[in-house]
């Protein structure tokens, strides 16, 4: 007998008063009928169908378990780098001898350490300006692909909507194409920037994009149009405003994510100084294991702040970024 | 002059003269042109100098005679690819490593959109803010964090070394294919979760509630009911995933235990400055991961909305 028959949908119908918890006894007295809907209750079902049962006892506990296990996966190794970056060491089962700031110092540079180790130096502060440059550029590309996407119709909207919000180019791979391309500011942070923004742009217009899909834009145009408003002015001193929360989110995304880029900047930094990243990196391979969690705290650090801005503009976390 | 070169003329100087009158418009129609020509523009430069450029340079360099400077043909490059085995290993590893932690994640981000979107769960805010967490991070800190779990002194080591007697240092799999597939999973939950959000949100709630108020299981309802729904958003969800684990480089490059392509291509650069290869199997990873996109989302039903 295969679930799908008729005798299996017979199986389900008989079940419902069952489950409102009703006695198999009918109320008028009762014929023949509840004794016919037993049998098919009581006959051996197909391990499918049992397996659709067994989901409605266990179902939902398991799917929440899975959840509660992969948040705490996710979630436990931070808490627990946070939390060891105040201890002294960790050779036994727990980090012990809280607390000490002497990690946060060193990773921080504000303590001379042994060895040839920097600290972090101007690398953050650069990585600050760097990212901040890929903002501006995104600002001036993303919003106005993102209006054009979200207000017109026009030849190849599709094709600009998927590749506009799509990473076309893993970082690494552009890090590769940098490196011989623009010989002459290569040196200089300015590649670095053009990368950037170029990396992160799918996340300012999605966001943007996000902001103005919720807006009425053909009415919000046409009424400023009437008014007198020149096509510009609408732009910039209608439609862009609403648009606000969208795009501050969007600018802050990408600077978080720009500030801790990776794997691009690995291939094309060579001189100068040094991303953030870079400085995350050597201290995750080459550094002892606690002054690296310091070191992964201050990122943390800077992920969470940006976090409670995002959430005061009205979003939860980096939810715009599903796509790269 | 031929009908062929006439018709060409015509097209030729049809395009001109709508360059033309975006230029310098007429109708509201040509002004309205204009406008997303402007709106597009900015995007188009950056695409063109951030990466059309630069990736045709690239092309050049694979095909380059010479190490230091870009000059001549040659394919040498590209048959080196095809004869060593080590690349075809490295092939084969980025793809089943990248298919089965798409999966994985893929499945556990349907676990999660659905309990999200489905259940009343305690502190919903505070999950989502939590699970996109990792979002923000570099796969260099992905790594670290299988380290924290699964190191040396990992927590997750100490508690199994705790129940089994043994010592930590046997069990510690950081710098195993097992830690490596968690620190992509770490990297790739997340993501492959708030695709599917968005995917969820749309999911038709009353068919599900008939479903069940008729007497189907829970499972019924999400086999028969919820899964025809999600389905597009689910193949959406694993060509994105699968694109973001073949790009995955920092959590390798740090936990080292597989050899796929973006490791391979910067050990490349790094030992030896083999920069032609490096670049060949730039061009290869390029055009696949293009092409894959491509003509995944054109031949599947997937659907890549907002997450």
């Amino acid at each position: 007998m295969t679930p799908h028959s008729d005798d299996a949908d017979t199986e389900v119908v008989p079940e419902r008063p069952a489950g409102t918890g009703s006695p198999p006894v009918r109320a008028d007295g009762g014929n023949a009928a509840p004794s016919a809907a037993d049998r098919v209750i009581r006959r051996p079902r197909s391990r499918l169908a049992s397996a659709f049962a067994l989901s409605s006892r266990v179902g939902r506990h398991a799917v929440v378990g899975i959840v509660a296990l992969t948040v705490l996966f996710l979630i436990v190794p931070v808490l627990a780098t946070f939390v060891s970056s105040f201890a002294a060491e960790w050779t036994g089962v727990l980090p012990s001898g809280f607390v000490t700031l002497s990690n946060w110092k060193q990773a921080l540079g504000i303590d001379q350490t042994v060895g040839a180790q920097r600290g972090i130096g101007s690398g953050l502060q650069f990585s600050v300006l760097l990212a901040l440059g890929g903002v501006l550029i995104n600002l001036v590309v993303g919003v106005p692909i993102a209006y054009a996407v979200a207000r017109y119709d026009f030849f190849g909207r599709d094709l600009v909507d998927t590749f506009s919000v799509l990473p076309i180019v893993p970082g690494l791979i552009l890090g590769i194409a940098f490196l011989r391309t623009y010989p002459e500011i290569s040196n200089s942070g300015v590649a670095l920037i053009i990368g950037y923004s170029l990396l992160k742009a799918p996340y300012m217009v999605m966001a943007v994009k996000s902001s103005f899909e919720s807006m009425d834009l053909r009415q919000l145009e046409e009424s400023a149009r009437s008014l007198g408003a020149s096509w510009p002015r609408t732009f910039f001193t209608v439609v862009l405003p609403n648009a606000k929360e969208g795009i501050v989110s969007g600018s802050i995304i990408c600077w978080t994510l720009a500030a801790a880029e990776f794997n691009f900047s690995y291939i094309v930094y060579s001189r100068g100084a040094r991303p953030f990243s870079l400085f995350l990196f050597e201290n995750i391979s080459n550094n002892p294991f606690l002054r690296a969690a310091a070191a992964v705290s201050i990122y943390f650090l800077i992920v969470t702040v940006v976090t409670i801005l995002l959430q005061l503009t009205g979003n939860r976390g980096f939810t715009t970024g599903g796509a790269q | 002059m031929s009908t062929l070169q006439r018709g060409l003329r015509r097209r030729i100087e049809r395009l001109v003269g709508r360059g033309e009158r975006i230029l310098r418009p007429v109708t509201e129609r040509d002004r309205e042109r204009r406008r997303i020509a402007v709106l597009v523009v900015p995007f188009a430069v950056l695409a063109v100098f951030g990466a059309v450029v630069p990736l045709w340079e690239m092309l050049k360099i694979s095909v380059s005679e010479a190490q230091f400077e870009t000059v001549g043909f040659t394919l040498a490059a590209y048959r080196t690819l095809l004869r060593e085995p080590v690349y075809a290993e490295v092939a084969i590893n980025s793809l089943w490593f990248g298919a089965l932690t798409t999966v994985v994640s893929v499945c556990l981000g349907v676990a999660i959109a659905h309990a999200l979107e489905k259940y009343d769960l305690p502190r919903e805010d505070l999950l989502v803010t939590l699970i996109s967490f990792p979002i923000s991070l570099p796969g260099i800190v992905a790594a670290f964090m299988m380290f924290v779990l699964f190191g040396n002194t990992g927590l997750l080591t100490n508690f199994l070394a705790f129940l089994s007697g043994r010592a930590s240092v046997d069990l510690a799999i950081a710098t195993s294919v097992v830690g490596l597939f968690f620190g992509y999973l770490y990297s790739m939950i997340p993501r492959a979760t708030f695709i599917l959000r968005g995917t969820y949100a749309e999911v038709n709630a009353d068919a599900e509630a008939a479903a069940r108020s008729l007497g189907a299981t829970p499972l019924e309802t999400f086999y028969y009911v919820t899964l025809p729904q999600i389905r597009p958003g689910v193949v959406g969800a694993l060509i994105l995933t699968f694109r973001t684990a073949l790009a995955i480089f920092g959590t390798v490059l740090v936990l080292k235990s597989l050899s796929v392509a973006t490791l391979r291509i910067a050990r490349e650069i790094n030992i030896g400055f083999n920069i032609q290869i490096a670049s060949a199997m730039a061009a290869v990873f390029f055009v696949f991961t293009f092409g894959f996109t491509f003509l995944a989302l054109r031949f599947t039903n997937a659907e890549v909305g907002n997450a």
